[in-house]
Formats: C-alpha cells, sequence, structure tokens
C-alpha cells in the first residue's frame, strides 16, 4: 500500500470522474457491493454455500488457483487496476463490509444448519447462517486476494522495516486461508463411552454409525466438586422447571458460599455461622455423619441468627443426594422460608481413558477439560457426562476432532502474535519515520 | 492477607480520593516543583492501594479475580489509571491523568454500589494457565484504546473551538491505538489458542468471538485511513465508533440474542 499512490488519489479525487483511474472508494465500494450482490443472487438459486464440495483435495485445488491469481496480480502490479486493489480503499471497504455482516450475525439468532422446512426470504438470503452464504465466501475469498497480492508486493521487495507489516498480514493470509479452506476436512463429533467399555463408532443425527480410526476405552469417570452453596428459598415457590425462582430475595438472590476458612456470613437478615462442613456425608438419624459412601452428599450444619429479631437456630441442611431441586433442611426460619444447600458445582471431572489407533501403539491418559490428547490430526476432549449423577456418572462424553489444517493455522498465529508484539513495542513509531 | 467485596469500600475511597486529586492537581496551573511530586505520591498511592486489594482478593479467593463483570472493572480501574499515568509522565499531558481517574474513579465507584458477590467456583472450563493472559492482556488493549478515545475527543473539541490542529496529540492518539490494537491482537491470539484446548476449534463465530472480529476490524479501519494520511474529524469518529463496538463486545455478550460459550457469571 504505497503511501505515494494514496496521496496522489487523494488530491485527485475530487477531479476525476467515476471509473477513471486511478480508483479509490467510490469504486472501491461500487465493486464491493457487486461482489455482495452476485453472491445474493447465486444464494437464491443455488442455495447455501455448500462447505463439502472444498472436501481435500478441492481445497487444495482452490487454494492453489488462489495462490496463482495473487502471484498473477503481483506480476501486473504496476498497474493502475492492481494498484487499486491492493491499496487502502479496497481494504477499508472490505473491512466495513466484514464488519457489518459480523454486526448483522451478532443481532440476530444464527442456525448451526440450514432448517429442513420451506425457508423464508431471510433464509433463502443466507442472512441465517451468514458464513454459510455466498456473499460472505466472496467477501472472505476477494479479502484473502486483496490481502495476498498486498503481502506478496512487500514479501518480494522484502525490506527490513517491513518486518511488522509482513508479520501481521502474512499471518493473517496463512490462518485466513486455513481456517477457510481448512473448514472443509474438519470434522467433529461426539463419542459416548460407558464405564469400562471400549468404543469406537459415533452416530450422527440419523443415528447412522461412523467408524472412527481410533477406539477408546473408559477405564473409570471422576469427578471432584465445590464445597456448595447456602441460601434461603421459599419453600413455596412453583417447583423446576423454574428452580431458580426458590432463592430469596426474588428479585436479588443472595447465597453464602461454604469455606471452612471464612464461616460467617450473612444473607438477608440472617448472620450464618458454619459450624461443621461435611462434603461427603449420609444421613442417620437426625444427624449427618462423614462417609465415603458413593450415595454420600455435602452437608453443613450452621448456626442462624435473625439480625432485627435476635432469633437464634441451629441445624444441619444437605444438598439432598443425587436429586437436583431437592433439599433437605432441618433449618426452616417460619413456615414459608428455611436455609437450604445449592447442588455442588465441579471442580474437575475426568476421564482415565486408554486410547486405541488402528495404527500403532496404545497408550493411557487422563482426559478433562482444557487438557486434550492428540492422537495424528485427531484431538480428543472431554465433553460431558450425565450430569443428574454427578460424579455418579457412568458414562463419559468425549469430542473428537479432526482437523488437518491445524499446523498452517498456527504458524499464522505464531506470525500474528510476533507482529502484535511489534505493533505493542513500536505503537506508530516506525509509520512516523517512514513518513 | 485475604480481602472481600465487604472491605472493598476502604480501600476503594482512599484511592478514588488520591486518583481524582492528582488528576485535579496535574491540571492546574502554574505548577509547581512540588505539586509534580504531589500529583505522583497521590497516584501511586492510589495504584497501590488499588494493586494490593486485588492481590488480597485474589489470596481471599483462591482464583484469580477475573471471572465476573466487577472482578474484570477491578482491573481496569487499575490499567486505565496506569496508562493514564504512564502517559501523563512520558508525554506530559496532565489532562489525560484526570480523564483516565475520572473513568477509573467510576469503574470503582460501580463496584462500590454493586459489587456482584460470587461464589469462589473455577468452573473447568476456565481452569488454564490461558485464563489470566487472555484477559489481562485484553483489559490492558481495553485501557489503552479508552485513553486513545479520551485523547480523540480532546482533539476533536480543540479542533471545534477553532485550537488549531494538534498534529502531536494525533500522533499520539496513534500511537495508542497501534499499541492497543497488538495487545487487542495478542489476546484474542491466546484465545484462539485457548478455544483450541478447551472447546476443539480455535474459531466459532460464539458471539463474544464475533464481537472481538467486529471490534478488531474497526480499529483496522482506524488504522488504514491514518496509513492513507488522514486527518480529518471522519478518523476520530471512527475511534468513536471502534470504542463503542469495543464496549459492546466487553459488556454486551450477556444482552444479545445468541448465547455465548463466554458467560460464566
Amino acid at each position: 500500500m504505497s503511501l505515494s499512490f494514496s496521496r496522489a488519489q487523494h488530491t485527485c479525487s475530487t477531479t476525476r470522474k467515476l471509473w477513471q483511474f486511478p480508483w479509490g472508494y467510490p469504486e472501491a465500494a461500487l465493486f464491493v457491493a457487486s461482489i455482495i450482490l452476485v453472491g445474493f443472487m447465486l444464494q437464491l438459486t443455488v442455495g447455501h454455500f455448500d462447505i463439502a464440495i472444498l472436501h481435500y483435495p478441492a481445497n487444495l485445488i482452490a487454494l492453489a488457483i488462489l495462490a496463482g491469481l495473487i502471484a498473477l496480480g503481483t506480476r501486473f502490479q504496476n498497474s493502475l487496476f492492481m494498484h487499486w486493489i491492493a491499496g487502502i480503499p479496497v481494504a477499508i471497504t472490505l473491512t466495513v463490509a466484514l464488519l457489518l455482516f459480523g454486526l448483522y450475525m451478532e443481532l440476530t439468532p444464527q442456525l448451526p444448519r440450514m432448517p429442513t422446512q420451506t425457508p423464508d426470504l431471510v433464509s433463502r438470503l443466507g442472512f441465517r447462517m451468514i458464513t454459510a452464504s455466498w456473499p460472505f465466501v466472496f467477501l472472505y475469498t476477494m479479502t484473502l486476494i486483496a490481502l495476498g497480492i498486498t503481502t506478496l508486493k512487500r514479501l518480494l521487495r522484502f525490506s527490513r522495516r517491513d518486518i511488522t507489516f509482513l508479520c501481521n498480514h502474512l499471518g493473517l493470509w496463512v490462518l485466513l486461508a486455513s481456517a477457510g479452506f481448512g473448514a472443509a476436512d474438519m470434522m467433529r463429533v461426539v463419542m459416548h463411552v460407558g464405564a469400562g467399555e471400549t468404543e469406537w463408532r459415533v452416530f450422527n443425527q440419523n443415528e447412522e454409525a461412523l467408524e472412527l480410526p481410533v477406539a477408546i476405552t473408559l477405564k473409570k469417570f471422576t469427578l471432584e466438586e465445590y464445597p456448595p452453596n447456602l441460601t434461603i428459598i421459599d419453600r413455596q415457590a412453583p417447583p423446576a422447571p423454574q428452580p431458580d425462582s426458590k432463592p430469596q430475595p426474588k428479585n436479588k438472590q443472595e447465597f453464602f458460599q461454604i469455606d471452612p476458612k471464612r464461616p460467617k456470613g450473612r444473607i438477608g437478615d440472617w448472620a450464618i455461622t458454619l459450624d461443621e462442613y461435611l462434603h461427603t456425608a449420609v444421613r442417620v438419624g437426625g444427624e449427618y455423619r462423614a462417609s465415603p459412601m458413593p450415595e454420600s452428599t455435602p452437608a453443613a450444619k450452621i448456626t442462624v441468627q435473625n439480625l432485627l429479631t435476635g432469633e437464634i437456630k441451629t441445624g444441619w441442611v444437605s444438598a439432598g443426594g443425587n436429586t437436583p431441586d431437592l433439599f433437605f433442611s432441618d433449618l426452616s426460619l417460619d413456615e414459608r422460608y428455611s436455609f437450604a444447600m445449592t447442588q455442588p458445582e465441579p471442580r474437575r471431572y475426568a476421564s482415565d481413558i486408554t486410547i486405541i489407533p488402528k495404527e500403532g501403539e496404545s497408550f493411557d491418559a487422563i482426559l478433562e477439560v482444557n487438557k486434550p490428547v492428540s492422537v495424528g490430526d485427531w484431538m480428543i476432549y472431554q465433553y460431558g457426562y450425565e450430569t443428574a449423577l454427578g460424579k455418579l456418572s457412568h458414562w463419559s462424553e468425549m469430542e473428537l476432532v479432526y482437523d488437518p489444517w491445524l499446523l498452517p493455522a498456527k504458524i499464522g498465529m505464531f506470525l500474528m502474535a510476533a507482529g502484535s508484539l511489534l505493533l505493542a513495542w513500536n505503537g506508530a513509531g516506525r509509520r512516523r519515520t517512514n513518513q | 492477607m485475604s480481602l472481600s467485596w465487604n472491605e472493598f469500600p476502604c480501600i476503594a475511597l482512599p484511592a478514588m480520593l488520591c486518583w481524582l486529586s492528582a488528576g485535579l492537581l496535574a491540571c492546574r496551573r502554574p505548577r509547581s516543583a512540588r505539586s509534580v511530586y504531589v500529583v505522583d505520591a497521590l497516584t501511586i498511592t492510589g495504584i497501590a492501594l488499588s494493586a494490593v486489594f486485588i492481590a488480597a482478593f485474589w489470596n481471599a479467593l483462591s482464583r484469580p479475580p477475573l471471572r465476573t463483570m466487577g472482578e474484570t472493572r477491578l482491573w481496569y480501574a487499575l490499567f486505565m489509571i496506569l496508562a493514564g499515568y504512564i502517559t501523563y509522565r512520558r508525554w506530559n499531558y496532565p489532562w489525560l491523568l484526570l480523564l483516565s481517574a475520572i473513568v477509573a474513579t467510576v469503574f470503582t465507584a460501580i463496584n462500590v454500589l454493586k459489587p456482584e458477590i460470587h461464589s469462589v467456583a473455577l468452573m473447568p472450563a476456565l481452569q488454564s494457565f490461558l485464563f489470566i493472559p487472555h484477559v489481562i492482556i485484553y483489559i490492558i488493549a481495553y485501557a489503552f484504546f479508552g485513553v486513545a478515545t479520551l485523547a480523540a475527543g480532546v482533539l476533536f473539541f480543540r479542533r471545534r473551538s477553532g485550537n488549531g490542529n494538534d498534529n502531536g496529540l494525533l500522533t499520539f492518539v496513534d500511537d495508542l491505538v497501534h499499541v492497543g490494537f497488538g495487545f487487542l491482537a495478542l489476546g484474542l491470539l491466546l484465545g484462539a489458542v485457548w478455544a483450541k484446548e478447551a472447546w476443539g476449534h480455535y474459531w466459532s463465530w460464539d458471539p463474544k468471538e464475533t464481537l472481538a472480529f467486529i471490534t478488531g476490524a474497526a480499529y483496522l479501519v482506524y488504522i488504514h485511513l491514518r496509513h492513507q494520511g488522514r486527518k480529518d474529524n471522519f478518523v476520530l469518529w471512527t475511534l468513536l465508533v471502534a470504542f463503542l463496538l469495543l464496549l459492546l463486545c466487553w459488556f454486551g455478550t450477556a444482552l444479545l440474542p445468541r448465547s455465548s460459550l463466554h458467560l460464566y457469571s
């Protein structure tokens, strides 16, 4: 994006006519608007852009054609047209168009896939699935072309002064290309494995089994919990499906986080003192006793004092085993309100598994959230468990993600990170010296 | 040492007082050598109070205080006043210290009035070494963009009142925006790496991701307009729009129609 060219164009813009070189913003706006218009026409005639058509090796061929176009464009970089394509007006207009598409996507509900019933005009124009609409795909491709020519031009007359520019622009191009073309080869499936079982199939929406190149044995599922919260509930409030209406005060629900290090707290007019806390307890008579049994539940013995009346009460409150929304409480405040305990939130959950690839050695791994395991181009993630049963869940769900384009995407990100660090370090300083 | 929201007002009120009086004193003319020292002492005391609270609060929660809006406001106030103070010392813009002191005070005051008490629980999805850098780098970027917007506003009103074109101030805004964008892109990239670890893909057009893209794109428009040599008020308006989109990205995710994986509180 040569500055001298832009300046020339800036001064000429008042005298020249539309489509008279050098082109600027009006031409860029008309050009981008035409791309979008053609996109919409295509959308109405052939429907959504189906990413599956870019499945390997089609995506490699398409990428090669795109690279060829960029190389060709760079070959004629001295033409006024190529100056314009690689210039700031086109870059800004494309950015603004993508920004507006993003904003629309943000402000309206988007569907994960096309609805099966006859779609309305908004759907047919692609507005319910922006990222799979032809106008968006055209804008994305045009961005790759314009960004590619700009970057290649600078790359060919490499200068150390351009290092920030190159890191940012080349990095973005590599990332956009890998994310866009790689999306066709990406596969995400969820595998459901029972404790002690081995699974290598996943089922799609039509209940068709798909065999994967990797099998997984679930040896054990474990779940650790945080201490739960205490709250005051209205026993007369409607039960589930609105359990949230129960904790009080209704408009600003208050909770007391159980933490033996901080045993004192307050909810509404009641001061709370935590006398005893057992994370795994069973009810024996009117009391709770520590027990590691699977059916155990958190229980807390608390003393509460009404700050207005001075009334003092002591009793046990528990999370009521593994049945959500069922509280056990010996601490009724009156006929309507009583203290209760929320279900404990998970601190950590993990699957102890053996991974058996079709080719190669099998190995053991502990799978947990934020700690996926790689097998070739596949990554395996801890996905879900039977939440109603919590730590008693006898199955675990794992998500398997196949993305052979991850490496180039990471290279793009690495380049961009280097460019960002240089920007943060230099500010706009480098540009000033250029001027 | 452990501190909670209960003790927050006792630290927040003196901190706000320090920042505001430092900002006002910095803008007062004529400036004496002694008042410069007092401004430094007041600002640093305010910053230290705020930093000590964050550290002690972190200790009390046994997790970084970065999960709720209220908790991110604590950091924003700290980084805002830090960025204001650094730019005041580096480029000698006393009004910037005052403006950032006002913004930091507003954010702190919201926390005093509406502390959003939450549990100490940190759900497994947030338990990652990327959690702290991802959020803090974003808040640093927001602070730089905040200061840039304030400076652009001052430039805009100076132009309207006929105080001439302050090209030095515009270049200063450029610096802030470039530095802010560097941090914004880093925050985004760390988020992408983390998303790959936690959710299976580095980009899913999650509402927060989409808004982050929109915010980044808006700042790119400003940066490219300036690279083209544009200096008019239009570029200042671009900056304001970009900052409004940033605020939408920060606070608006919960208000929008699509549910986000980024909602944790």
